[in-house]
């Protein structure tokens, strides 16, 4: 994968689109874990969920290497 | 405790553990402002971004002491932030060669940001100071060199954008203060307060001024429960799945204390004009419901005995009315029927408070019942012309002085000119928070040149930094002090200028000060000048129009999910108004008057209106009953002694025509109620229609058709 994508002429880290489409990701994961009382089995939920974001965004970032 | 009873030691322990744990949040929301600033500066700096010292202002303009609030600012802020960069890309393109119109465009960008600000309040209204401030922060410094404009928004946005995500996860994370207490607290608060005031008059009616208390009492719990839930839904992701409910809830909320009111009315009404006995009656039939409220929790025991105490009242009714005086059997039957709607709506108050408990009785399937907020065109345009002065004055002093920091004012002024523009009483406001700035900034001079030219390396940054920060935030902890706190944070954070390496030049140091100053001050001129219209009479009378013309809204709207919009835009206007008008004035006295006429007499109509919806009428009576509707909607929105007396005649000769009419219509009992329970409405000499009755009317007895 390209490290920087050229969006209407300007080059835009893919990092930068990684982050974004990650959060569209984990937003709907969380939704999902809020309809559903998911967080009910997790300690602390706001820790789980940036713990959740940065699994997300870091594993699909390996694939820039 | 007073000085002469001396403490116990248990009392002593409490008062020593309560001031502890104050002094225990205020510092830990010290920490957590104190952490997000200084990991969105060394981040910053790490990132080797030009100015460090955005994403760390960033992080205290975004402060608050509860974390869901941080992250519904940021949300806002993440939006306002990139409309603003985008007018100021399209501001530098049009006239990048043009100050006149370059600054012309820049104020009337920042003034309808400004004026879109009081349209909206909690965090919305944050989205559009941000929008102002985002254009002015981009586009000012550019003035000069315009093909820098991109280059700047790019990197205003990407440092912006640190701030906000440090701050929102620092505040998630680090000993996180929950709105979501908050919330669950004013909830069951407004339960509590609501059943009790119920349980406690099931004796009798209740004094018009204790009803106007309570009504007061009512409107702020909902709008206060409304307030928190819009931001809750950024913090909590099982309080979003529920946001439904609770603004459900809340409508129910709205709705029974509507009906409970119009029932004391009517009770009040019958005990005056000589009907004791039906008001006997009455209150016989309700009483079972009273008694069905035992507990101050719901619980589904508790729903039970309402159920069962709705059941048994047809019959009830039945019997207690063939008791009643025939001549009255009229308002027996209003009463009657209102005491029923009362408990129908009691119950699913009483169901959605049990969901939001987590006890599922309703099923998932929610009803949308959005609240509705009342707006006021002309106060935002009022915003508006006032900082498109403000920008203007201060444009104009730029360009003729060709002063090198008029960019620094005029940023100044957008800031302060948008975020103060929904205060009440925004001069003395500003004036606080000008004291705090320029404290703020005396204190960063002696941190810049007396603190910061002896260290070196980011830990003694911090260690020099943080003695100033604590103080400044710890101001705006103490709720007298906080606006001094907010302007000396905001001073300190913002005319340190944190750079990598920094830059040490006292007499750009000061004039910038200087700027800043001018700026505020500029702002509080045209704040004086042009009287922001909120807390004055013509925006109050202007409100009071508005909600006077609700009553038109429920005569005329189509109906589908007018119930609610009717409900949450009379709370919210007459939120504002309260929140406006000092207690138990000559002004506030006569708000609460109206604000009680229109609440009564627009829920009947609504009601009314239904009926005629739903169930065929005899054309005569239609034709009728739409003529009085319309004649009360225009007493409403015009009262005079004229349009009264033409409101009075419609609703007689509806009334007159109900009665005479075929009586195989289901619907026909309920519209001959609710024109009763509007006609008592109209009669009443206590309330603000007494004003417009003909002198004889007032002192007549209302006369009962056979």
């Amino acid at each position: 994968m390209p490290h920087e994508i050229a969006l209407g002429g300007t080059l835009v880290p893919a990092l930068l689109i990684l982050f974004i489409a990650m959060l569209a990701v984990f937003w709907g994961l969380d939704w999902v874990a809020g309809r559903y009382h998911l967080y009910r089995f997790v300690w602390h939920p706001s820790l789980f969920r940036i713990a959740v974001f940065l699994v997300l965004f870091s594993s699909i970032a390996l694939l820039l290497l | 405790m007073s000085a002469q009873s001396l403490p116990t030691a248990v009392a002593r322990r409490e008062a020593l553990w309560r001031f502890l744990r104050e002094e225990g949040d205020a510092w830990l929301f010290i920490a957590r402002t104190a952490l997000s600033y200084f990991i969105a500066l060394w981040l910053a700096m790490r990132l080797q971004l030009p100015s460090p010292n955005t994403a760390a202002m960033t992080t205290i303009i975004v402060m608050h002491r509860q974390s869901g609030m941080v992250l519904a600012k940021s949300f806002y802020r993440v939006f306002g932030t990139l409309a603003g960069a985008m007018a100021a890309l399209a501001i530098v393109a049009l006239f990048p060669q043009q100050r006149v119109l370059f600054l012309g465009a820049m104020a009337l960008w920042v003034g309808l940001c400004a004026g879109g600000a009081t349209l909206y309040r909690n965090f919305k209204s944050y989205a559009f100071v941000l929008a102002g401030y985002t254009a002015a922060i981009i586009a000012l410094p550019v003035i000069d060199a315009p093909s820098g404009v991109f280059e700047s928004a790019m990197y205003r946005i990407t440092e912006l954008m640190l701030g906000l995500l440090v701050s929102a996860v620092v505040n998630d994370v680090v000993f996180p203060v929950r709105v979501r207490d908050t919330l669950r607290h004013t909830a069951r608060q407004q339960y509590r307060h609501f059943i009790d005031f119920m349980r406690g008059s099931t004796g009798g009616a209740i004094a018009r001024g204790d009803m106007e208390q309570a009504h007061l009492r009512f409107v702020r719990d909902a709008v206060a429960l409304e307030d928190l839930r819009s931001s809750v839904i950024f913090e909590d992701p099982q309080a979003r799945a529920r946001s439904a409910h609770m603004e459900l809830a809340n409508q129910r909320f709205m709705s029974v204390s509507t009906s409970f009111q119009s029932l004391h009315h009517l009770l009040n009404r019958l005990q005056r004009n000589g009907g004791g006995e039906v008001a006997g009656a009455i209150i016989a039939l309700y009483r079972p419901l009273g008694d069905a409220l035992g507990d101050p929790a719901p619980s589904r025991a508790l729903l039970r005995r309402l159920r069962t105490a709705r059941h048994e009242m047809p019959a009830r009714a039945k019997g207690l009315g063939e008791a009643v005086d025939p001549a009255r059997s009229d308002d027996f039957e209003t009463g009657a029927s209102l005491v029923q709607r009362f408990a129908g709506e009691l119950e699913q108050y009483v169901m959605s408070q049990l969901d939001l408990r987590g006890e599922r009785v309703s099923g998932d399937v929610v009803e949308r019942a959005r609240f509705v907020r009342g707006n006021d065109y002309a106060g935002a345009a009022l915003a508006t012309a006032r900082t498109v002065a403000t920008m203007a004055l201060l444009a104009l002093f730029w360009i003729g002085s060709a002063w090198p920091m008029g960019a620094n004012a005029m940023l100044l002024a957008t800031i302060f000119s948008g975020l103060f523009a929904t205060a009440p009483g925004p001069v003395r406001t500003t004036i606080k928070v000008a004291f705090g700035y320029l404290g703020g900034m005396i204190a960063g001079f002696i941190c810049v040149f007396f603190v910061l030219t002896r260290i070196d390396g980011f830990p003694l940054l911090v260690a020099a930094l943080l003695p100033f920060f604590m103080v400044t935030v710890y101001l705006f902890t103490r709720p007298t002090l906080s606006l001094l706190g907010l302007g000396g944070s905001m001073g300190l954070a913002y005319i340190l200028a944190i750079t990598n390496p920094m830059a040490f030049n006292p007499l750009h140091f000061i004039n910038d000060g200087i700027a800043q100053i001018l700026g505020l001050g500029a702002v509080v001129l045209m704040f004086g000048l042009v009287p922001p219209a909120i807390g004055s009479a013509w925006l109050r009378r202007r409100q009071l129009a508005a909600l006077r013309s609700q009553v038109a809204l429920a005569a005329e709207a189509p109906l589908p999910g007018l119930r609610y919009r009717f409900e949450s835009v009379n709370r919210d206007l007459f939120h504002q108004i309260v929140s406006q008008t000092v207690a138990g004035s000559e002004e506030s006295r006569s708000l609460l008057a109206w604000a009680l006429a229109v609440h009564e007499t627009g829920r009947a109509l609504i009601e009314l209106r239904h009926d005629q919806r739903d169930q065929p009428l005899p054309p005569r009576l239609d034709a009728s009953v739409a003529e009085a509707v319309a004649a009360l909607g225009r007493l409403f929105q015009q009262p005079s002694q004229h349009a009264y007396d033409a409101a009075l005649a419609a609703v007689d000769a509806a009334l007159a025509c109900a009665r005479s009419a075929p009586g195989d219509a289901v619907a026909l009992p309920f519209v001959r109620e609710h024109l009763h329970l509007i006609r008592l409405a109209l009669l009443d000499d206590q309330s603000v229609m007494a004003n417009y009755q003909p002198i004889d009317a007032a002192a007549q007895e209302p006369v009962h058709a056979p």
